[in-house]
């Protein structure tokens, strides 16, 4: 269990995290996602005292990380994949590791062997391609096979193999109730992997919610309707609060009616329907709706805003903020 | 890559529990840890190398020079002198092994890993030092015992080798271990404190090979520090007491060999203190 309070760190004039208070409960895998720039790995570097708060606190398992005995033990993490020597071998880097620990050879080998790592195992690292490098670092971050797991974009560089490997050891690190805190950018992924997220957007929480919850707040539940009367049915829908699309003939998209309630329309009119069907809104679609006030680096509106930073205190979207 | 097989994580962590032995930090355990990261960089290997090749080479040959010469001109206490320009040539090595040892993490990242694993932070500091040490004072010392064979084979005949009866020629013997093993801690000081390799070698090399000449100005307050250098004053651990006395009469101080020897290692604690405590208040 990770638990921020208040937690707060400044770059001078720069506030990267503010005020951030959020729970990352064990046995599920928690996102967390944010645009670049909002405080992702500055929030992960703070938990593992890479960093330090200008206030509040934020604590692993009731302590703070450098109290522990066994700090690999209590936490793996990879928040840079690059964190390597490169003249080293990866082999010699895991053994390094491993020695401040006690860890002995034998885990040693089986992180290299459960990461595939093993045909470059004694190679030097300034060799390796970002997704051998972020191998390592996973097979690092398991070497103390630690009760919580703190991953900064594990999938970036992997093949889909890895990905897919990826997903499937922290779903099973979750499944034994350990905690796992992740982020990533490939939102399809995160939907797959997550069971919470948790949304940050310049330095402020957004969303810390389950995933499902999450998608369902972006509200955009439109039910996708078609009838050989849609013209007709339209016109019955219609009303405050209902937005009616319609793209092709005998189609409708319907925004603020449930399913349920169009079926119940068209049935009274006695209008025939062909299809009705809800879609809801994927991560992706909530993720850009809560985030969009606060995307530091906007690729849409280069140029035209310069990046005030006092635009940092003023409120971000608190739609969805849950703390 | 995508051909390496790859365990389902069912049959991964946890499984084969490491948990089995006592897994916690603890002071021997980062040394060890120092160790490994220290003997497995080719920089290490090739500058230790180095060193020995300096100091035994520039003894090698003066021995064989003088060894050619008619007459055994001097005293026998003063072939040993030659081990005050060996050691100026081997701290260029040490220096270089020194700053990489700690801003070779920086350089590449790696200081993150390390600092993740030992949260505290400070006892990784200590045990890069001491592994530095204890590594570089074995390999002088190895550099040292090679030279006097080669010195007692060129030189025995004639009786010029180093006598190791003689206290002052086991001073500057061992004197010439401590001043190169105190040198790259200062070094080490100095690449923690800046945190990038060409900006700590320079300072160092700077500080040692540059300033002191500036000694050369008369100007009084310039010549009343220049003894007290990490250079000058740690060097005289390994200058013969006669060349010593040659300094006498000058403007500045002249310090003993064991004076200046504590000089240099006050800079080292001093640089050392400031380094530990900026790598806690720092970000990494």
């Amino acid at each position: 269990m990770i638990e921020a309070h208040g937690l707060t760190r400044r770059y001078g004039a720069k506030t990267a995290v503010d005020d951030v208070t959020f729970t990352v409960q064990p046995g599920k895998v928690t996102g967390f996602l944010g645009p670049n720039g909002a405080g992702k790995s500055t929030t992960m570097r703070l938990i593992v005292g890479l960093d330090h708060p200008t206030r509040g606190t934020v604590t692993v398992n009731g302590w703070r990380y450098d109290q522990h005995r066994a700090p690999m033990q209590e936490v793996g993490t990879l928040l840079d994949a690059k964190a390597v020597h490169t003249g080293r071998s990866a082999y010699n880097h895991l053994l390094a590791m491993a020695a401040t620990h006690g860890i002995g050879r034998t885990r040693v080998r089986e992180v290299i062997e459960m990461t595939g790592l093993e045909p470059v195992a004694r190679k030097r690292v300034g060799g390796f391609s970002l997704g051998m490098a972020q191998r390592l670092g996973i097979a690092s971050a398991l070497l103390g096979d630690p009760h919580t797991l703190i991953l900064d974009e594990p999938a970036n560089g992997l093949d889909p193999e890895g990905v897919l490997w990826v997903r499937n050891l922290v779903r099973f690190f979750a499944g034994q109730g350990r905690t796992v805190f992740l982020s990533s950018h490939i939102m399809s992924e995160m939907a797959l992997t997550a069971d919470h997220i948790i949304v940050i957007g310049r330095g402020r929480v957004l969303a810390d919610a389950p995933v499902a919850d999450i998608v369902g707040r972006a509200g955009a539940t439109t039910v996708r309707v078609c009838s050989p009367q849609a013209t007709r049915l339209g016109e019955l829908l219609a009303g405050p609060g209902v937005r009616i699309a319609s793209s092709t003939p005998q189609w409708l998209e319907v925004t603020g009616r449930t399913a349920q309630a169009i079926g119940e329309v068209a049935a009274a009119a006695r209008l025939v329907l062909h299809e009705l069907t809800p879609v809801t809104g994927s991560l992706e679609d909530a993720y850009m709706a809560l985030t969009q006030d606060c995307v530091e680096y906007q690729s849409t509106t280069t140029g035209l805003h310069p990046d005030h930073r006092g635009a940092d205190l003023a409120p971000a979207s608190t739609e969805g903020a849950t703390r | 890559m995508s051909t390496s097989v790859m365990i389902p994580p069912t049959a991964t962590p946890s499984q084969a529990n490491p948990a089995t032995g006592d897994i916690r930090l603890s002071f021997p355990r980062i040394v060890r840890s120092e160790w490994i990261k220290f003997r497995t960089l080719r920089s290490t290997v090739w500058t230790l190398g180095i060193t020995v090749f300096l100091m035994v080479g520039i003894v090698t040959l003066f021995s064989a020079v003088v060894a050619s010469q008619e007459t055994g001109h001097d005293a026998r206490g003063s072939s040993v002198f030659v081990f005050t320009l060996a050691a100026d040539l081997a701290q260029l090595a040490v220096v270089v092994l020194g700053v990489l040892v700690i801003t070779g993490e920086y350089s590449t990242g790696m200081i993150r890993s390390t600092l993740a694993a030992v949260p505290r932070r400070l006892p990784a500091l200590w045990a890069k030092a001491v592994v530095l040490v204890a590594a570089i004072f074995v390999v002088s010392m190895v550099a040292v015992g090679l030279s006097v064979a080669v010195m007692q084979l060129f030189l025995g005949s004639k009786g010029l080798a180093p006598d190791l009866g003689d206290s002052q020629t086991v001073r500057i013997l061992i004197g010439t271990a401590l001043y190169l093993t105190a040198i790259a801690l200062f070094a080490f000081a100095i690449g923690a404190l800046l945190r990038h390799s060409a900006g700590a070698l320079a300072t160092v090399l700077g500080l040692l090979l540059v300033v002191p000449t500036l000694g050369v100005i008369p100007w009084r307050p310039l010549q009343l520090i220049t003894p007290f250098l990490p250079g000058a004053a740690g060097s005289k651990i390994l200058l013969p007491t006669q060349i010593n006395a040659m300094s006498q009469g000058g403007v500045g101080a002249v310090l003993g060999p064991w004076q200046g020897y504590a000089v240099l290692l006050a800079w080292v604690a001093v640089l050392l203190t400031v380094a530990a405590v900026l790598l806690r208040r720092r970000n990494a």
